[in-house]
């Protein structure tokens, strides 16, 4: 069906092909002159700068096995051991210097898979190669004679299963005879496919005159080194339009990021629509304009899904929670959260406006679990829930009456160590309900899914043991990198996600005493190492990784979609080699990868920030 | 015959209009059937006597004046009968005049406010100067272009990228932009073009209240429409009701006062969602004139490239904010954007590619179009230092070399950031270059009494090697001394009044004239060199970089050596500097100080960034430069008062589609003072 409109088209496109081509003759006989010195070679100098080759010949050090390469971006497809890939890959990645020159419109795809759902899947990844090769053309994307790429993709996996077990490895072999092109890829799972598609693309560049060149011979083995890499993004400080959240997930497709952790909700806003309480909606919305519609969320779960990315959700509670559960009174279900933008903020909560669920309202707990009902709806049978659980205010409960006096009656006294078992048992219950309800919608799914918590007062080593067992809870922390938290809760046997304060805070540098953290500094940021006996003491399947992976965080205070783009990226693809490939180099060592991925970043539609001055981009090695 | 077809034809078109618009309003009707059956189906919780939830939300909220403050409290509390009140009109009707920069002398609005549409303004024009009305004109054209846009009149951008920003703008209750599943309110059912498709040819011109809106802008004391340095900008606008009919007068001595009335006036205007028209006050008074007679904006285009289209969108938001200067540092070492007519060469090998150039006519139209929103454009080739791509063409030509250490590695002994390149001193051609380009900015430009020569940063070990002199310093002294020489030649032999150099070790010497020099001092603003350039009788203009760079804050772009200013700027740093109250300066030394200039520096900013580096940050230093105000309350911590002013001001940026940042979580923006 496929190769039929390709047929079709074929007689049109060589028509263009032949007029385009004409044209750009013409235009390149007028440039020639102008852009004279872009005209040189260009070389890979023995350490890894691509050069234009009369500034090599000039210093002497040119050698007769020097391949010439057309542009800049030709030569680094394959200078340097890792090219232009980004992330790098990890086990394995020759390059060659040879090129094939070939027209995007041409490549050919077959694909292998156990089932149906694995070979739509996969047909969709192919539409979505296309299109960003198509992104990559210079000039004119058609070729006359373009060499035939014939790609290969097999996946034994008949799952589309995506969670912190899924084997995202491939492997991948490109070689060139003397007609056609091979693309050889093999992985377990689509997911491992896509990424080598991902991978693909880091191999093209478009060409000087049309179509686009590929590296002729390649071989990338490679696998992430952390299941979980993750991109949080707040859309209740500031609401953040659909089409810049698609955009986000494009963006971390091209960085193999596979968790967009949506804090889609929080005291300011609740702009996500819930199907069962519209009321959270209407009462929590900034304006109408401003909201995420049931279905909205489905399709960006499925959009985030064909790139390889799970949508993580968060419904913070206890704290973070106002606005939106005004209503209770009205209806007759007494006050679901107190302290509600009350004033002074600064008496009951950490920022305005304020607002913390009410843990002793029967009725909030019903509305949360319908709440849950419906984000698991949202959700593949295998996902799970971020629960929030951070910046509880114990002031705030102190302060309301209602809370006291029911606190008293239950034979609480009104000490620190109450509050945190009041808080704990928050999250206990909803666990359950979350249980309850995955057992109901998944049977399919037995062993009960771990829940996330931010870390807290209540995840202090000190006493997270009698409060959140380890098998159920998995702590997000956010501390700096020096503080001793993750160390103690890994030798508690906790698994942990790591956001680090002082290095993965992309809000910072714009309030208070914080600082901004450069593209190098995101980058050098390792992650903490699981002490070897602690694993032992969770269940064998959980063992693997302890530490799952990471998150950059972008909370919305003072970013909204006019500078959201830059402020994310290219900081977060830094962020995405650390927990793909965990490089044991530095960020200085990365820098020029670092800049042709920003560029491809560009050529996709995403607006990145500019590191460095474009001069020093085209000048490899002039601005250390 | 004719006369026949044609009344054929129209009553034809008004039959489908008729059809269309019962089609319209059958198909609304509609709408609310299937949805209020499906709503009380969907939801569990109905059955629970549950309130009216009025959809779309934000109609489920009006604004309270409390105490100088807009508080949003639920409407269907109020019982139906009280009128619904959006967050603008509330914000615009409540406490102190709602415009930014805050008017220096008097301002004074009545409480009672009118809609209408922008159909509705006229302008009628009184001086004795053609070419003022002429120019007057161009800028009235804009005012009108930019009310229809607030109106969302504007069709062609309203189906593309308006309605996302305007949603985005307006503080608490804009209309629907986006069609919703469950919008059952009639007006908002609509696709936003029928919306406004209506709005324009219907109701909203028979809804307002007024017949007109006359704008009679006088100018009669001064035909000039160069740009000098003592421009009169100040104006007085004054508008009163009567049958029906508001008439607005601004009266100006110069141009540049009547476009800065014109630009208060736009806004006193504001778009009612609630009444989908604008709305203005019945009579206002208001008498301004700007503390500081240079207020700048520096864009740094060689770094980074930015297209005209971008550089226009940030005049237009320095119109707005009457911001007077446009600082364009067109060229550096790293590229050399301008294609000169006499020397094309220096963009050919300057720079980045073919298509990142600025030709002539791209400089003429950046500059008629800032003259329109009253902005000069000041075109500044930095000398001798950072210049050094675009120059390395000399010897191939016979001229010798133009320009020293060009790329010379390492770069750190010989300029202050890679890459480096500095004019060399000692070749005539260098500055007949020089005297050229200055001619053609002249040209382009029209005349002025400013010129801005550079002068900064200059590396003295890069001479070293090719120089013997004793003296370098003394050779960087003569250099700039020379090009003003040429400067003059390049005026018609007139020496422009003011000749602006960065701050630099030459500064803190005498070598240049203060008669004729003003410095742009750039350094710490404790530094002592504030203190000496006033002592020695230079004029000022200050861009201090701990208060004033707004590219500061990103950390280093290098691998190696420190970040060069952070942290970041924020918008209450740049609003809080007041450079000449913290130096206690006499008044003497005060009248030293022309004003101040933000500077953007674009090693880590390119286009996609521009706005959200500038806005709304350059607005701040607008108002410190306009207004000054006081710091009564030693602005530790600003007043709620700029809090709300500055928000509606972004959110009046946002909606002529300048990108700028959010200044925080849009519940700040709807609910004013609660987060401060």
């Amino acid at each position: 069906m496929l190769f039929n409109r390709f047929k079709h088209c074929n007689l049109t496109l060589l028509l263009c092909a032949a007029l385009a081509a004409s044209i750009a003759v013409a235009v390149a006989d007028d440039s020639s002159e102008s852009a004279g010195n872009s005209r040189s070679k260009w070389v890979c100098d023995s350490t890894d700068l691509c050069l234009p080759e009369k500034e090599v010949l000039s210093a002497a050090v040119v050698e007769n096995n020097h391949h010439r390469f057309e542009s800049q971006r030709d030569c680094r497809l394959s200078c340097g051991k890792y090219g232009s890939i980004w992330p790098m890959p990890t086990v394995e990645c020759t390059l060659s210097n040879e090129r094939v020159h070939f027209d995007p419109w041409k490549v050919r795809f077959n694909v292998v898979a156990p089932n149906p759902v694995t070979t739509q899947f996969l047909r969709e990844t192919n539409r979505l190669f296309v299109s960003n090769l198509l992104k990559e053309c210079l000039r004119n994307c058609t070729l006359g004679s373009s060499k035939e790429v014939l790609v290969k993709a097999a996946v034994n996996d008949s799952s589309l299963l995506l969670d912190w077990t899924t084997d995202e490895g491939y492997m991948m072999v490109v070689r060139t005879t003397d007609a056609v092109t091979f693309v050889d890829i093999k992985a377990s799972t689509v997911y491992g496919a896509r990424h080598a598609f991902e991978t693909l693309t880091n191999l093209v560049t478009g060409s000087l005159s049309n179509g686009l060149l590929l590296v002729s011979a390649a071989r990338v083995h490679d696998r992430p080194a952390y299941p979980h890499r993750g991109l949080l993004l707040d859309t209740a400080r500031n609401f953040m339009p659909l089409r810049y959240m698609r955009n986000t997930l494009d963006a971390m497709a091209a960085s193999k990021l596979n968790v967009l952790h949506w804090h889609v909700v929080d005291t300011h806003s609740f702009p996500l629509e819930i199907t069962r309480v519209p009321e959270m909606q209407q009462y929590g919305a900034y304006s109408t304009g401003q909201t995420y519609s049931h279905m909205d969320a489905v399709n960006l779960v499925k959009y985030a899904r064909l790139r390889g990315i799970r949508i993580l959700l968060e419904i913070d509670g206890p704290s973070h929670a106002g606005n939106g559960w005004q209503w209770g009174p009205s209806s007759g279900m007494g006050n679901m959260s107190v302290c509600l933008n009350r004033t002074p903020w600064r008496n009951y909560c950490v920022q305005p406006p304020c607002g913390q669920l009410n843990p002793l309202n029967e009725h909030m707990y019903a509305v949360l679990k319908e709440i849950l009902e419906d984000v698991a709806e949202l959700g593949a049978p295998e996902e799970t829930i971020h629960m929030g659980g951070d910046e509880v205010y114990v002031p705030c409960w102190n302060h309301t009456d209602e809370i006291t006096t029911e606190m008293k009656k239950r034979g609480y006294d009104l000490s620190e160590a109450s509050f945190l078992r009041l808080w704990s048992q928050f999250h206990q219950r909803n666990l359950q309900a979350w249980d309850e309800i995955n057992r109901r919608m998944f049977p399919s799914v037995s062993a009960a899914k771990p829940v996330i918590l931010w870390s807290s007062r209540l995840t202090d080593p000190e006493h997270i043991e009698q409060l959140l067992p380890k098998e159920r809870f998995i702590v997000q922390t956010w501390v700096g990198a020096q503080d001793p938290l993750n160390r103690n809760l890994l030798q508690r046997g906790y698994r942990l996600l790591i956001s680090t304060k002082d290095a993965w805070y992309l809000d910072h540098g714009f309030w208070g005493s914080t600082s901004y953290y450069n593209w190098r500094k995101v980058y050098d940021n390792a992650l903490p190492v699981a002490p070897r006996a602690a694993s032992n003491q969770l269940p064998q399947v959980q063992q693997a990784a302890q530490v799952l992976g990471g998150e950059v965080c972008m909370w919305s205070e003072y970013v909204d979609q006019n500078s959201l783009e830059a402020r994310i990226w290219p900081r977060a693809g830094a962020a995405a080699e650390r927990l793909w490939s965990n490089p044991r180099s530095s960020a200085s060592l990365a820098q020029r990868r670092f800049y042709r991925y920003r560029e491809r970043l560009i050529a996709r539609g995403i607006h990145p920030d500019a590191v460095v001055p474009h001069w020093c981009v085209l000048h490899e090695g002039q601005c250390l | 015959m004719s006369l026949a077809v044609s009344l054929r034809r129209a009553l034809l078109v008004l039959l489908t209009g008729a059809v269309f618009i019962l089609t319209v309003l059958y198909w609304n009707q509609n709408v609310i059937k299937t949805q209020a059956y499906t709503e009380s189906q969907l939801r569990p919780h109905a059955q629970k006597d549950h309130q009216f939830i009025p959809i779309p939300l934000e109609k489920s909220w009006t604004y309270k004046c409390e105490n100088d403050r807009c508080v949003r409290v639920g409407y269907h509390k109020n019982g139906q009968d009280a009128k619904r009140v959006s967050f603008i009109s509330c914000s615009m009707t409540c406490g102190d005049i709602n415009i930014w920069p805050h008017p220096t002398t008097k301002s004074l609005i009545s409480a009672h406010t009118l809609r209408f549409s922008v159909e509705d303004v006229q302008l009628h024009l009184d001086s004795p100067h053609r070419e003022v009305c002429k120019q007057l004109k161009l800028s009235f054209d804009w005012f009108l272009k930019q009310l229809r846009q607030i109106q969302r009149l504007n069709y062609a951008v309203h189906t593309s990228e308006m309605p996302m920003a305007a949603s985005a703008a307006s503080g608490g209750s804009e209309s629907a932009s986006r069609l919703r599943q469950h919008n059952t309110d009639p007006d908002v059912a609509e696709t936003p073009p029928v919306a406004s498709l209506f709005g324009a040819t219907f109701s909203s011109h028979r809804a307002g209240d007024l017949e007109s809106l006359q704008v009679k802008i006088s100018v009669h004391k001064s035909g000039e429409l160069d740009f000098k340095l003592d421009n009169d900008e100040s104006y007085q606008l004054s508008s009163t009701f009567e049958n029906r009919r508001i008439v607005v007068h601004i009266t100006a001595h110069t141009f540049f006062g009547a476009r800065h009335g014109l630009s208060t006036l736009q806004q006193l205007i504001w778009y009612d969602d609630e009444e989908r028209l604008l709305r203005t006050y019945a009579s206002s008074l208001i008498n301004d004139v700007p503390k500081f007679r240079y207020r700048g904006l520096m864009l740094d285009t060689s770094r980074h490239f930015f297209t005209v289209e971008a550089i226009k969108r940030t005049i237009t938001a320095m119109g707005m904010a009457k911001l007077n200067r446009f600082h364009w540092h067109i060229t550096d070492a790293q590229s050399f954007p301008y294609v000169s007519q006499h020397y094309p060469e220096l963009a050919e090998h300057g720079a980045y590619s073919e298509s990142e150039t600025y030709s002539e006519q791209d400089v003429r139209e950046v500059n008629e179009f800032a003259k329109m929103f009253g902005v000069q454009v000041l075109l500044e080739i930095d000398a001798p230092a950072h210049a050094g791509n675009g120059w390395d063409w000399g010897p191939k030509r016979g001229l010798g070399e133009l320009s020293l250490c060009i790329n010379q590695q390492p770069w750190s002994f010989y300029c202050g950031e890679p890459p480096c390149g500095q004019l060399n001193p000692k070749n005539n051609h260098t500055y007949l270059i020089l005297q050229r380009l200055y001619e053609e900015f002249l040209k382009l430009t029209g005349p002025t009494d400013m010129f801005h020569l550079g002068g900064d940063e200059v590396n003295l070990d890069c001479w070293a090697q090719y120089f013997n002199d004793t003296d370098l310093r003394g050779l960087w002294c003569d250099f700039m001394l020379q090009s003003n020489a040429r400067l003059k030649l390049a005026n018609g032999n007139v020496a422009p009044k003011h000749v602006v150099v960065w701050s630099s070790a030459l500064t803190n010497t005498k070598c240049l004239p203060n008669s004729q020099f003003v410095v742009q001092v750039w350094g710490g603003s404790t530094w002592q060199e504030n203190y000496d350039l006033l002592d020695n009788g230079y004029n000022i203009i200050f861009s201090h970089v701990d208060a004033w760079y707004l590219d500061c804050g990103f950390g280093s772009w290098r691998a190696t050596g420190e970040a060069a200013c952070s942290p970041y700027r924020t918008w209450q740093n740049v609003y809080k500097h007041r450079p000449w109250e913290r130096m206690r300066l006499d008044k003497k030394r005060r009248k030293q100080v022309l004003g101040g200039e933000v500077c953007l520096w674009t090693e880590q900013v390119d286009e996609s960034q521009l706005d959200n580096r500038l806005w709304p940050r350059a607005a701040a230093l607008a108002e410190r430069l306009w207004s000054d105000p006081n710091d009564d309350h030693d602005f530790d911590i600003l007043p709620p008062e700029v809090f709300r002013r500055i928000s509606l001001f972004r959110n009046r940026l946002v909606e002529l589609g300048i990108k700028a940042e959010a200044l925080f979580p849009k519940y700040c923006a709807q609910n004013p003072g609660e987060c401060i």
